[in-house]
């Protein structure tokens, strides 16, 4: 319980709720829009190189590859679980239902952030892969989300003016995944030696930037759910905070099976449950722009990711530590 | 003074580059593409301020041709709206040269 009042307090969290708060009252604040794409930037290139870095210490096992062939797995089939909930629960049609379901497939690099910040306060143990997890999670949701519009509307006339190629160029080479994948082999290839110079850039300024980023994930949160909660039917909205616990659970079995530490268990169970709002909504606009962004973008930045950012997270921990034994 | 068409097409920002290649391809002879800072339609707000991924951002796409060009490229646009989130606008203009459109 101290742990997750202490994160709950923690100064990452007060100022997204502050920011939150703030747009939900109106306030005219705002993080200049081309400084807050720099703070993403940087954060992802924090936690691949880190990542990187605690990679390069360890050998490569057939126990990391397992892992990482399970986070592949997790996010191919949370999207069929979270379209056969949306079918089933609310009155989204079948496009709007798997435009969601990707998110829900798809990960949230801030969220993990968050709740690395969070494993590490509470005392337990990650290791660097799961960085490497986190990329692999990206985009094969995207693509059960496309299998799941398509089955049974036939094919769709291809929209006028596009290309053949670039959904996949935006698939596999939006910003989150080439700058999070190349930080992660920049560290693996330099290793801890190799990347003192840069280490106090990226270690000693980690926290203050990530205040000031989720200060600006709160405004835009707050406001999007301000403008947004009119599209979300209460059903909807019930989706945005049962599915990130539906799915940590998944990934909680997967975690016992594995055989994980508490450290690992708790950041696969957040990148489960975290919901995209980044890569997939680009990524729909282009293969699925018949969807409404409304729903997806509202009920991803504006209901679960503050779940998982003030509930959420010290949950999985707590889950995290009885899956694994470390109670 | 010359007469031509003006097309002024506000799309979603993802949509843009397909609005690009139906100009290009109608043999439109320039085009300009400017960023929306916020607006309303179809009973949603939007900001630029609220999607981190930008995907939900609107531009203006302004593009000046010949009548027969700007109808072409307006038979393919009015494919992209059946898609794409748009509003397209076409108006008289004057212009000084008139090989440059």
């Amino acid at each position: 319980m101290d742990v997750a009042i202490s994160t709950l307090l923690s100064p990452i969290i007060l100022f997204f709720v502050l920011g939150m708060g703030a747009a939900l009252m109106r306030s005219q604040m705002s993080v200049p829009e081309a400084f807050s794409k720099g703070l993403a930037i940087y954060l992802m290139m924090a936690i691949g190189l880190k990542g990187g870095i605690e990679m390069s210490k360890n050998p490569l096992t057939g126990e990391v590859a397992l892992v990482l062939l399970g986070a592949v797995v997790l996010s191919f089939s949370i999207p069929l679980i979270a379209f056969t909930f949306l079918s089933l629960t609310t009155k989204l049609d079948r496009t709007n239902a798997a435009a969601t379901a990707a998110h829900y497939g798809s990960i949230s690099i801030v969220t993990f952030v968050a709740a690395s910040e969070a494993v590490q306060l509470s005392g337990l143990v990650s290791s660097g892969h799961l960085v490497a997890a986190a990329a692999l999670m990206e985009t094969p949701a995207i693509i059960t989300a496309l299998f799941l519009a398509h089955k049974g509307a036939g094919s769709d006339a291809q929209v006028a003016g596009s290309e053949s190629g670039e959904l996949i160029r935006e698939v596999l080479l939006n910003a989150s995944v080439v700058v999070l994948v190349g930080a992660l082999a920049i560290g693996w290839i330099a290793g801890d030696e190799g990347t003192q110079k840069v280490q106090p850039f990226f270690t000693d300024m980690f926290q203050g930037v990530l205040c000031l980023f989720l200060l600006d994930m709160g405004l835009n949160a707050g406001r999007g759910l301000r403008q947004g909660w009119r599209q979300l039917e209460p059903a909807t909205i019930g989706f945005g905070i049962y599915m990130p616990l539906v799915s940590a659970m998944i990934a909680a079995a997967l975690c016992l099976v594995l055989g994980m530490n508490a450290g690992d268990t708790a950041l696969l169970m957040t990148l489960a449950a975290s919901a995209s709002y980044i890569a997939v909504p680009a990524a729909m606009r282009l293969a699925l722009p018949k969807a409404t962004p409304s729903i997806y973008l509202t009920l991803s930045l504006g209901v679960t990711f503050p779940f998982n950012v003030t509930l959420g997270i010290p949950i999985y921990i707590a889950i995290a530590k009885l899956v694994a034994g470390e109670g | 003074m010359h007469e031509r068409l003006r097309i002024e097409l506000i799309i979603e920002r993802m949509a843009y580059k397909r609005a690009g290649r139906i100009l290009e391809e109608a043999g439109m002879t320039g085009y300009t593409v400017i960023p929306a800072l916020a607006g309303f339609g179809n009973g949603n707000r939007w900001s630029r301020d609220t999607d981190i991924s930008s995907s939900s951002d609107m531009v203006i796409i302004i593009s000046i041709g010949s009548e027969d060009r700007v109808h072409e490229a307006l038979d393919e646009i009015r494919r992209l709206l059946g898609a794409h989130i748009g509003v397209v606008t076409t108006s008289p203009v004057s212009v000084l040269r008139p090989d440059r459109f």
